[in-house]
């Protein structure tokens, strides 16, 4: 991925609007116009908890448009429910943008988008991108079932064609998203996807066996989120343009290197992981 | 009338700082890092991250679990080693805002000497911190920090390859901290490091197996804090050298508990991942406290609560 040169800092945001789209997923929309101006598709923020408890929160930012940002997440911890308790009007301080996101560089004339539960956070910036340049964008969206399914009249109305499914079979193909990445006959020019890591996994698999790479976004524990700790790493293909400079000879001349999620990623090449 | 600021400059040997804060190694970078989200300017000097002789790969992962309190981490000194990292990566560090303080770790006495007289020799670093106690290393990392006549042996073998402010980092994973110390002291330390992490760990009951690839890993953030506030109130009892005091730090509040147990000055790591503004923030407060009590400077404060180990609460009542 190309590294992004943003403009990252700490901004001081005011909550505009909070809706729970679906129990325990909650949209959180910002009053953030300088962070909605540096935003590119695929980059994430570090939300600093508003009572100063605990680590800040790695977040994908979900819309980026005007004066708005919004964050788009599940309730899974005592962080996440800290950030769910903030009402329109309440503070909340970003770190960011940061992280290098998706290369939307190449123009392509068919773009694949495969996003699983959360990941859908991740995927809706490059969605609207990919339809403005003239890309003929599908999402395969995948979550546990249909009321998890959140938004997704979004990405219809951005111009998407969907295809759904759903681990219980309450919408969409019963099973897993990424066979519905697999049944196709003719693979996209590009292929971008987030959610869990078996779900990236699978889609990095496919694209192999037919001979093209998948840009993944992916997710991992952070601690400072911006490079610092070495903390969040994944281990990379040494040849790899997005691979920290390392000398050749560390254990035992080992071809691959842990790069950091937060700062080389989160996206990387399909082909180029080597977990 | 107009009274001067109450002044928060500390001096480690011959390191003048123009604040008592450090950021801990391994927790920012080599500043750059958060260049965009702090004031460097504002902040003591940064401990950059541990670099050992040969290139390290560092551990599996998972690297990093949260936990209720505080961090556990298991990086496993992931580093190019130190030709690479004097050739290709200190001369990018030429105009940071702040003092930085070379991390050492090492495997063997011999790695330590090396490492620390290479560094050492590089013009922006200011200082060197010997880090004999990193728990994630299996180990022998850790071995020096726990060994009395070790630590003398590495201590004076690093104090012969530089007259550049030597910092010793103890670890809290002993029985006596304070006999470290004092070998630490008598082998040319000019300060301690006081603490590094507390070992840890934490299992996934879904798995059943350990949450960190590296299965165990080094506890920091709040969690620890009154182990180091405590760790300090020994060590400073036993040393005549400055400590800088670390674990937990937060606010300006539990930077004063360290000052008063007797740090001259402190370290904040993990608290740089809830807010990059807090040691900023830090800064502000102390001065204002100090302020507040018409106190000149912070040298003023260090150790005023350290009354004694045994015997200072006979009277009062026990813990429990
Ligand atoms: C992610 C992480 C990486 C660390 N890496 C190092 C290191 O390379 N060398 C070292 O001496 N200490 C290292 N430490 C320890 C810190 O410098 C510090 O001593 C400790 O975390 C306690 O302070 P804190 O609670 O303010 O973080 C690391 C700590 C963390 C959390
Ligand atoms: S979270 Fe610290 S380097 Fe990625």
């Amino acid at each position: 991925m190309p590294t992004i040169d943003c403009d990252s800092r700490v901004h001081e945001t005011r909550v505009t609007d909070r809706s729970e789209l679906a129990p325990g997923v909650i949209l959180l929309g910002l009053n953030a116009p300088e962070l909605a101006r540096a935003t590119r598709a695929g980059q994430y923020v570090m939300a600093i908890p508003p009572t100063g408890e605990a680590a800040a929160t790695a977040l994908g930012i979900y819309e980026a448009q005007g004066e708005r940002a919004s964050l788009l997440f599940f309730l899974t911890g005592k962080r996440t429910r800290e950030l769910g308790e903030l009402r329109p009007g309440d503070m909340l301080a970003l770190t960011g943008p940061l992280g290098n996101g998706f290369d939307l560089s190449s123009k392509p004339r068919h773009a694949v988008i495969v996003a699983g539960g959360v990941g859908i956070a991740s995927v809706l910036l490059a969605a609207q991108r990919l339809v403005a340049d003239g890309t003929r964008v599908e999402l395969l969206y995948g979550a546990r079932n249909e009321a998890l399914l959140v938004d997704a009249q979004r990405f219809a109305e951005a111009g998407c064609e969907l295809a759904l499914a759903t681990d219980d079979g309450s919408a969409g193909h019963h099973g897993l998203i990424t066979a519905l990445l697999e049944r196709r006959s003719e693979m996209p020019d590009l292929i971008l996807a987030c959610g869990p890591s078996p779900m990236l996994r699978a889609v990095g698999r496919i694209a192999a066996d037919r001979g093209v790479r998948a840009q993944l976004s992916l997710e991992e524990t952070f601690a400072c989120g911006v490079g610092g700790c070495w903390g969040c790493v994944v281990p990379l293909a040494r040849t790899s343009a997005q691979a920290p400079g390392f000398p050749l000879e560390s254990q035992g001349g080992s071809d691959v290197v842990y790069a950091r999620i937060c700062k080389e990623g989160p996206v990387f090449f399909s082909d180029e992981l080597k977990w | 009338m107009i009274t001067a600021q109450p002044s928060l400059e500390v001096k480690l040997g011959k390191l003048q700082l123009a604040y008592p804060t450090l950021m801990g190694s391994g927790c920012y970078g080599s500043g750059d890092e958060f260049a965009p989200f702090a004031d460097l300017t504002k902040i003591g000097a940064v401990v950059l991250k541990s670099v050992t002789r040969r290139p390290r790969l560092g551990n599996p992962t998972p690297r990093l679990v949260h936990t209720p309190a505080g961090l556990l981490n298991a990086i496993g000194l992931q580093n190019p080693g130190i030709d690479w990292y004097v050739e290709r990566e200190v001369p990018k560090y030429a105009d940071r805002p702040c003092p930085l303080i070379g991390s050492v770790a090492g495997f063997s006495i011999d790695d330590y000497a090396y490492v620390c007289e290479q560094l050492a020799k590089c013009a922006p670093i200011a200082a060197i911190e010997l880090n004999i106690s990193c728990p994630n290393v299996g180990s022998e990392g850790e071995t020096f920090a726990c060994d009395p006549d070790l630590t003398a042996r590495v201590v004076r073998a690093a104090r012969a390859t530089t007259d550049k402010t030597l910092i010793v980092k103890l670890s809290p994973n002993v029985t006596d901290i304070a006999s470290i110390a004092r070998e630490a002291e008598a082998a040319g330390a000019d300060a301690l490091a006081v603490i590094n992490t507390v070992r840890g760990m934490s299992v996934d009951v879904e798995t059943w197996r350990p949450r960190l690839g590296n299965v165990t890993g080094g506890l920091s953030g709040p969690a620890i804090r009154p182990i180091a506030v405590l760790a300090v109130y020994e060590v400073a009892r036993a040393v005549s050298i400055p400590i800088v005091g670390q674990g937990g730090i937060e606010t300006a509040t539990d930077a004063l508990e360290f000052f008063l147990a007797g740090a001259t000055a402190v370290s904040i790591g993990t608290a740089n991942f809830t807010d990059p503004r807090i040691p900023e923030r830090i800064v502000a407060e102390l001065q204002a406290y100090l302020g507040r009590r018409g106190l000149a400077a912070i040298g003023d404060i260090v150790g005023k609560a350290n009354v004694g180990i045994v015997g200072a609460y006979q009277h009062g009542g026990d813990e429990g």
